[in-house]
């Protein structure tokens, strides 16, 4: 072992072994997927992000949510579906249209990827970003209150302006205004949804049963 | 004008005494002089940025008002932050430090274009600082370690390509033919970091692979930037300062090729076993928890050469700052490859995924095992670039406890407190702000811990500069003043 090649050479041959194996295997097997067109449930597969709810992606990379929130359910282990988190298990199709992955590590908040079915509603989220002690009460994620301007009442109060319980509401005379950003992170918020099936994804065991009582049902 | 004349005569002492004496160490420290301090300053300061980003993240997790209203210090860029300075900031500056120290003393001359190598570095601190100022700005990129803008992976990659060209030229022009353990384990990190990085760069920022294979991805970089770069370069450090500052050889030295082949074969395979359970094909997994338990192999050789040495001379530990750092990272490390080992079964991963252990164990690698080790390479170093002696060993007691303390309390505080809130997440249906209230005294600890951290980092940036503005004393003055140990790496036990 006195000559750097030899090492260079064995520490090459390992990596590149490790590379095949470890990524460009798997990335043969599920890493050139097509979305699916299915007309009973709405079109292409995974849903594409509209309108606001794309640049709301860019504010929650930006912002570094992904510290905190994970974007992925799972079947095998742990409570995601007791929780209501989601309906099935997180398959590599429901990621091919994230050109910056936003799958994440860390549970410190609950998990995403179904937010927009949980919480339907938009007034909630903006509520939520501008101080989370409004409706999530000892919750230690912190008030983006940067996302929303507080200004002066000039004439008559704006349409958009949050409407806020007493503790939280500004000085009077004052409304709180959400900004784009804040808007757009609610918009992807809502937006987050897996309401579809995919073949590949295996439906819990609690889905499939309710399925087949309903096809029983059916049957008779 | 004492401070400019001391700077001065720091970095070009002109010592009395017998020539003959350690010249060739002086020629060989007075050719690296230069860019090893550049290096060992920028990695002390980046340690106290690194913690001061840790010690807001972790106060954020128990009162989220910190510095709430500051977009520039949310909790999501603060943490990568601490994360990447830890990395790239304190790490790669403190471990190349000691690795071109190792090389060139190792070598018997240096090979290395000083101007270039110092160039390179600026270069690396330049990007780091980019990084930085990049993830303020919110151009952060959602990958873990990978966060830094994606402008800044070319300086990175430039700047560390220009360093390995200097190493691999000290390494090539040296005198002793024969090579020794810890010239293996640099030359592998070098080459496996250039490889990885490249790899990861290309992989997710400027191609990105789809979704689910991004993640696959950036959970291979990171395990192996430890296993691979961080790592190695802190084993080199051990296995060269043992019989430096032990004087005697390094036991089962024999074993050494066994150690490193089977450390770079398993733990490029180890880290993906984190993604258990997620969209990516179960095998992937599996084979990351097989490599993981390959790791036994080496983690068991390495831990019997680093403590059997060290107990043996258990005397000299309690004289030796530098032998107490590496006693430190070398019992930290066994306990370390415990919890990666058996936290890499699925049966452990059902329990702790999400939760805030990966942290724990990861701040046990980084500032627990190569933290200490650096640390004690760095307090080896320093003495003799500048031919002085270190300026108060209280200091450097002090960091060593306060570092110890900071390593026992964010453990207790991320690892006992993530199989906590991975019990509550992932085997309970307590909802969110449950878990968080249950974790509440965990939060606090890290907090304390990281403050510890801070001192101990504190602590390091004054000993530098100590060092470096002290005035010279006549002890100092002659070259006598550091008794170099008997070359003992090239000789047979």
């Amino acid at each position: 072992m006195n000559r750097g090649p030899f090492i260079f050479l064995g520490v090459l041959i390992i990596l590149v072994f490790s590379w095949t194996t470890v990524i460009l295997k798997p990335n043969q097997e599920v890493g050139q997927l097509l979305a699916i067109l299915d007309d009973d449930q709405g079109g292409r597969l995974p849903r594409e992000l509209q309108g606001a709810a794309q640049h709301g992606k860019e504010i929650y990379q930006e912002l570094g949510c992904i510290a905190c929130h994970t974007q992925q359910v799972r079947v095998a282990a742990g409570t995601d579906i007791e929780r209501g988190w989601g309906n099935r298990q997180s398959v590599a199709r429901d990621y091919i249209d994230q050109d910056r992955v936003l799958l994440g590590r860390k549970r410190l908040g609950p998990d995403l990827s179904n937010v927009g079915e949980r919480r339907p509603d938009v007034a909630w989220h903006l509520l939520h970003l501008y101080n989370p002690q409004i409706n999530s009460r000892g919750s230690n994620m912190p008030a983006y209150s940067f996302l929303f301007d507080t200004r002066e009442i000039v004439g008559s109060p704006s349409s958009r302006a949050m409407e806020l319980p007493e503790a939280f509401s500004p000085p009077e005379g004052f409304e709180v205004i959400p900004t784009r950003k804040a808007e757009s992170l609610a918009a992807y918020m809502l937006s987050l949804k897996v309401d579809y099936d995919l073949n590949e994804a295996p439906k819990s065991p609690e889905t499939m049963a309710d399925e087949l009582a309903i096809a029983l049902e059916n049957a008779e | 004008m004492s401070f400019i004349d001391n700077v001065f005569s720091s970095l070009r002492p002109e010592l009395s005494g017998d020539a003959e004496n350690r010249a060739r160490e002086r020629a060989l420290d007075g050719a690296i002089r230069f860019p090893l301090l550049s290096l060992i300053k920028s990695s002390s300061v980046w340690l106290v940025i690194a913690t001061i980003f840790g010690l807001i993240a972790s106060i954020k997790l128990h009162s989220p008002g910190f510095f709430a209203d500051c977009p520039i210090l949310t909790y999501g860029k603060v943490e990568p932050l601490f994360w990447n300075t830890l990395v790239y900031g304190w790490l790669f500056n403190a471990g190349l430090a000691c690795a071109i120290f190792i090389l060139t003393r190792l070598g018997g001359r240096s090979g290395a274009p000083t101007t270039f190598l110092t160039i390179s570095i600026v270069l690396w601190n330049t990007g780091v600082m980019l990084g930085v100022i990049g993830i303020m700005a919110g151009e952060q990129l959602p990958y873990a370690w990978l966060e830094f803008p994606s402008f800044v992976g070319p300086v990175l990659f430039i700047a560390f390509v220009g360093i390995g060209l200097s190493c691999l030229l000290t390494f090539h022009a040296r005198v002793y033919r024969s090579s020794y353990v810890s010239q293996w384990w640099i030359l592998a990190a070098l080459f496996s970091f250039a490889w990885i990085y490249t790899a990861a760069q290309v992989m997710l920022v400027c191609l990105p692979a789809q979704g689910a294979i991004q993640a696959l991805i950036n959970s291979w970089y990171v395990e192996n930037v430890f296993g691979l770069f961080v790592a190695p370069t802190a084993f080199a450090t051990i296995l060269y300062l043992i019989p430096k500052t032990l004087g005697s050889h390094v036991i089962g030295y024999k074993y050494s090729a066994y150690a490193f082949w089977s450390w770079i074969l398993f733990s490029s395979f180890a880290g993906v076993s984190d993604l258990s359970f997620g969209p990516i094909p179960v095998w992937v997994s599996s084979l990351g928890v097989v490599a993981s338990f390959g790791l036994l192999l080496p983690t068991t050789t390495l831990s019997i050469q680093f403590l059997s040495s060290l107990f043996r001379k258990f005397s000299v530990i309690w004289s030796s700052a530098t032998a107490r750092f590496l006693l430190a990272g070398s019992v930290i490390f066994l306990i370390l490859m415990y919890y990666k080992i058996f936290g890499s079964l699925r049966g452990s991963l059902a329990t702790t995924q999400f939760s805030q252990f990966d942290s724990g164990v990861d701040l046990l690698a980084l500032l627990g095992f190569a933290g200490m080790v650096f640390t004690g390479g760095i307090h080896f170093i320093l003495p003799r670039l500048f031919n002085k002696e270190l300026p108060s060993s209280t200091i450097v007691d002090l960091q060593f406890w306060l570092q110890l303390l900071g390593v026992m309390l964010v453990s207790i505080g991320l690892i006992s407190g993530g199989v906590l809130h991975g019990e509550l997440i992932n085997e309970s249906i307590a909802n969110s702000i449950a878990v968080v209230t249950a974790l509440k005294s965990g939060f606090f600890l890290t907090t304390l811990g990281m403050f510890f951290f801070f001192l101990s980092s504190v602590c390091g940036v004054v000993t530098y500069f100590t060092i470096l503005l002290s005035n010279r004393v006549e002890a100092e003055q002659s070259v006598d003043l550091i008794n170099e140990a008997p070359e003992l790496e090239y000789t047979a036990p």
